[in-house]
């Protein structure tokens, strides 16, 4: 019961600070912003398009942002120190922080969905391939925030990766062969097809199996991954 | 005893931050740990709280081996650190309600403490929004928000103003009368004289010297006395030794005369002490 109420605490704290907190509140706004640009600016953009491109936005930017920004803010200020002086442990401070990410991520995504005009078609769908591609993300994400020295240099660290997770998914289609192949690998690219289907044909998770079997597999050698940059560079770096 | 430090090392980078320090401090004691910027301080209070782990040597809390039961013993320590590591977007009262939930403790002691230090009416300010002292006094309030035994502070009062120094030492005072072991680093003579019933100069990673000021005081006096006095129209000064039937014959002389103006002890600071036996300033 007292790690649960423990992780109740961090998850409390990072509400509570993530309302005034600028940076972040920006990550936010922007798929919202977005989706609702790509829906009413361009009106020869399909919904479904507008929408797989604002949820991609929101998994991916959102979920390696925040949390590598809450962990290398936490290491910079130093209050990361007091955290694990206290009864929390690690791991307790980590889910605490992944939790909030992953909840204000799902609610994104209604609204999002919301904006889109989606009449909650593929629901299931969407939000079981959102949670899991926003757990790969926010694993990522934890990676680099566990490398990052500080605030800033975790877009120096990430950026690289941001960018393959989003543009290599969106131009895979219509790119050369190699780049064809290297989004086979990405598990953005396996969501934004479970997205594709779920939107427009109203697939359920077990047609998209396959994917969605990939982006937990991913999800599970980026986790293993965390655990052993957290092993060498711990919680305070 | 309830701090034990045996032969306790640490080096970084191939530096030795402490080498090989031994020290006891009572239960109810509050210990003064001593030294100018680089001597190894608040290496100490990071090995004590577990947070580094030593090159050779042990500690123990509470009788309990720091590095092996470090769960235990934090669960009665509390930690005031150099930096202002509060988080500077929430308020007062969210910051100290966080730790509250974190050692699953009355939120009842939060309203108490900051009435104490005379916050309580600034406790839904955010925390980036207060000066210096007024944090300082937030984090001793979240040190003690889970009744601790023992109390590390790590220069307590660096670069606060008079006032904020003089609240931090009356509520220092008044915890270790209720029972409270205080460990304090400072560089701060004034301070560690005022507060510590012991003290221990450190310096460059050793310990140089240590126990009850006004004892360091006694046994690095020169055991002289400066007395002022009427000459004629003049004011003059004079050392004299504090033994002997001489001065003593000297200063009967100048009060049936009515000529002695003020008489001055020459006793030496503990700055003045620790300078003597390192040959370094303590700021």
């Amino acid at each position: 019961m007292s790690k649960i109420a423990r992780i109740t605490a961090v998850l409390i704290k990072e509400i509570q600070d993530i309302r005034k907190n600028p940076n972040i509140l920006v990550m936010y706004a922007l798929p919202v912003f977005l989706t609702l640009l790509w829906n009413n600016i361009m009106p020869g953009m399909p919904p479904a398009m507008a929408l797989s491109f604002g949820l991609l936005f929101l998994v991916v930017m959102v979920g390696m942002y925040v949390p590598s920004m809450m962990i290398a803010e936490e290491k910079e200020k130093k209050t990361i120190e007091v955290l694990l002086l206290s009864p929390a442990t690690p791991a307790e401070v980590i889910i605490g922080k992944g939790l909030l990410t992953l909840l204000s991520i799902i609610l994104v995504a209604f609204l999002l969905m919301l904006i889109a005009g989606n009449q909650l078609q593929g629901l299931l769908t969407i939000l079981l391939a959102t949670a899991i591609t926003s757990i790969f993300a926010i694993f990522l994400g934890m990676i680099v925030g566990l490398l990052a020295k500080n605030q800033m240099s975790t877009g120096v660290v990430g950026m690289p990766v941001y960018l393959l997770l989003l543009i290599m998914p969106q131009v895979a289609d219509i790119g050369p062969e190699p780049v064809q192949l290297l989004a086979n690998f990405l598990p953005t690219y396996h969501y934004l097809l479970i997205l594709e289907s779920a939107l427009t044909a109203a697939a359920g998770p077990a047609e998209s199996l396959f994917q969605l079997a990939f982006i937990a597999f991913s999800s599970l050698i980026v986790f293993l991954g965390l655990l052993y940059i957290y092993r060498i560079k711990g919680l305070k770096g | 005893m309830m701090i034990e430090i045996d032969s306790l090392s640490k080096s970084y980078n191939g530096v030795r931050a402490l080498k090989g320090i031994n020290l006891k401090v009572e239960s109810g004691e509050i210990f003064g740990l001593l030294g100018p910027n680089g001597a190894g301080k608040t290496t100490t209070i990071r090995l004590l709280t577990g947070q580094l782990r030593p090159d050779s040597g042990g500690a123990k809390i509470f009788s309990r081996d720091v590095f092996q039961e470090r769960e235990e013993i934090l669960k009665n320590l509390g930690v005031v650190p150099e930096e202002t590591n509060l988080y500077e977007r929430l308020t007062i009262l969210q910051n100290l309600k966080f730790f509250c939930r974190l050692y699953q403790v009355d939120y009842a002691r939060i309203e108490e403490y900051l009435e104490m230090v005379g916050l309580l009416a600034e406790q839904d300010r955010q925390v980036k929004n207060l000066s210096r002292g007024m944090k300082q006094k937030v984090l001793l309030i979240r040190a003690l928000l889970h009744d601790p035994e023992v109390l590390f502070l790590d220069e307590p009062t660096s670069g606060l103003d008079p006032g904020s120094a003089s609240v931090i030492h009356r509520i220092l005072q008044d915890l270790n009368r209720e029972g409270m072991t205080v460990l304090l680093t400072s560089h701060n003579m004034e301070e560690v004289d005022k507060l510590c019933h012991r003290v221990a100069f450190l310096n460059q990673g050793q310990l140089v010297e240590q126990g009850i000021p006004r004892d360091l005081k006694l046994r690095h006096s020169r055991q002289q006395i400066r007395i002022v006095y009427q000459e004629q129209e003049k004011i003059r000064e004079e050392l004299l030794d504090i033994q002997g039937k001489e001065s003593a014959e000297f200063i009967a002389d100048l009060i049936t005369e009515g000529r002695l103006q003020a008489i001055h002890s020459q006793e030496p600071t503990l700055a003045d002490i620790f300078v003597e036996i390192t040959g370094r300033e303590l700021d």
